[in-house]
């Protein structure tokens, strides 16, 4: 089991070294599955579901973001370049790829992801919001993956019931 | 930069996000270092608290969306140059952010929200084409500004 909560922090400017290897087990594929409005929190939720539907890893987000990964869910072109496609164009512009990206860690309900990318020959591994990095891999098209301590940390089956008792019609609804 | 190009920017600096009382947008005040020309420019509320953090020089607990960007161009020794707008359609402010990467130079287009809250982030200097400062309205917008300025600075009324 990789800790995630022991990673270095944040490297800084003057750091380009590439990030080590073999940081990516004990991790599961994820797919955004939708968006839902909470109306009890005033805030959105993207709902992160694994290929099985075993696991569910629901991720409270502020309203720009969730506007910013709903765009990409529907494939809805802005007239002009949204924030996350701007990031998008300025990784294509110095030929930089997105691998993947990762929810790593949970603490105090604030979840941390890791983007994962490559740049010239090297790999790097980027701090993230995880809105931030699911906007970014939506639009790049790069897995999504949370990893096992995420996954164990979250009380499924409390938010299971939480999530049952949202009626249909506060699914994506935006007002309170 | 050619010297042609040069010669027709003008640099501004970012002097103060405002609340548009009439509506739920902000307007981002740029400002020749003279102060003898504005160009006000509506952002979004997501854009305009980004630049208003920046201004503010407040860093987030958690990266927010334009610091995930400028730590991006620096894990890739990047360095955002300047950002220029470049023109106005129809309202709509069009703006270009410089990027070097070692030999290589490129031009990503932007809205200028976001063209200015990466420069505030990356110390980079923000210019304004001599073309778009003539387009972007009348001496109406200057006085209403100003009017404005006194009256209505960092107040969040409606």
């Amino acid at each position: 089991m990789v800790d995630y909560a022991a990673d270095p922090p944040v490297r800084s400017a003057c750091c380009t070294a590439p990030i080590e290897r073999g940081q990516t087990h004990m991790i599961t594929q994820m797919k955004v599955r939708g968006l839902m409005f909470d109306p009890y929190n005033n805030a959105y939720i993207v709902i992160l579901r694994d290929e099985e539907n075993a696991e569910m890893l629901p991720i409270w987000v502020g309203k720009s973001e969730a506007s910013a990964i709903s765009f990409a869910l529907e494939n809805v072109a802005a007239p002009r370049p949204m924030t996350h496609d701007l990031m998008k164009s300025i990784l294509d512009a110095v030929e930089a790829k997105v691998i993947s990206v990762v929810v790593t860690d949970l603490n105090d309900n604030t979840y941390f992801a890791k983007v994962h990318l490559s740049y010239e020959d090297s790999e790097y591994s980027v701090d993230s919001r995880p809105s931030d990095a699911i906007a970014l891999a939506l639009r790049t098209n790069a897995p999504i993956f949370a990893s096992e301590n995420v996954l164990r940390k979250q009380t499924s089956e409390e938010l299971e019931q939480w999530l049952e008792n949202l009626k249909p019609e506060d699914f994506g609804r935006d007002e309170t | 930069m050619d010297s042609n190009e040069t010669s027709t920017l003008v640099p501004l600096k970012v002097h103060g996000v405002l609340p548009d009382p009439n509506t739920e947008t902000q307007i981002v005040i740029l400002r020749d270092e003279r102060n003898s020309e504005i160009l006000p420019i509506w952002v979004g509320a997501a854009e305009g608290n980004a630049i208003e953090l920046a201004l503010k020089g407040v860093t987030p607990p958690r990266p927010m969306t334009h610091d995930l960007i400028r730590s991006f161009t620096e894990h890739f020794n990047t360095t955002i140059t300047r950002v220029i707008v470049t023109d106005v359609k129809n309202s709509t402010y069009y703006a270009s952010i410089y990027l070097q990467a070692g030999e290589l130079e490129r031009t990503v287009d932007s809205r200028p929200s976001d063209a200015i809250a990466l420069a505030l982030r990356t110390s980079s200097p923000i210019f304004v084409t001599q073309d778009v400062l003539k387009r972007r309205g009348g001496g109406s917008l200057e006085a209403w500004l100003e009017k404005f300025e006194a009256k209505d600075f960092g107040k969040h009324q409606v």
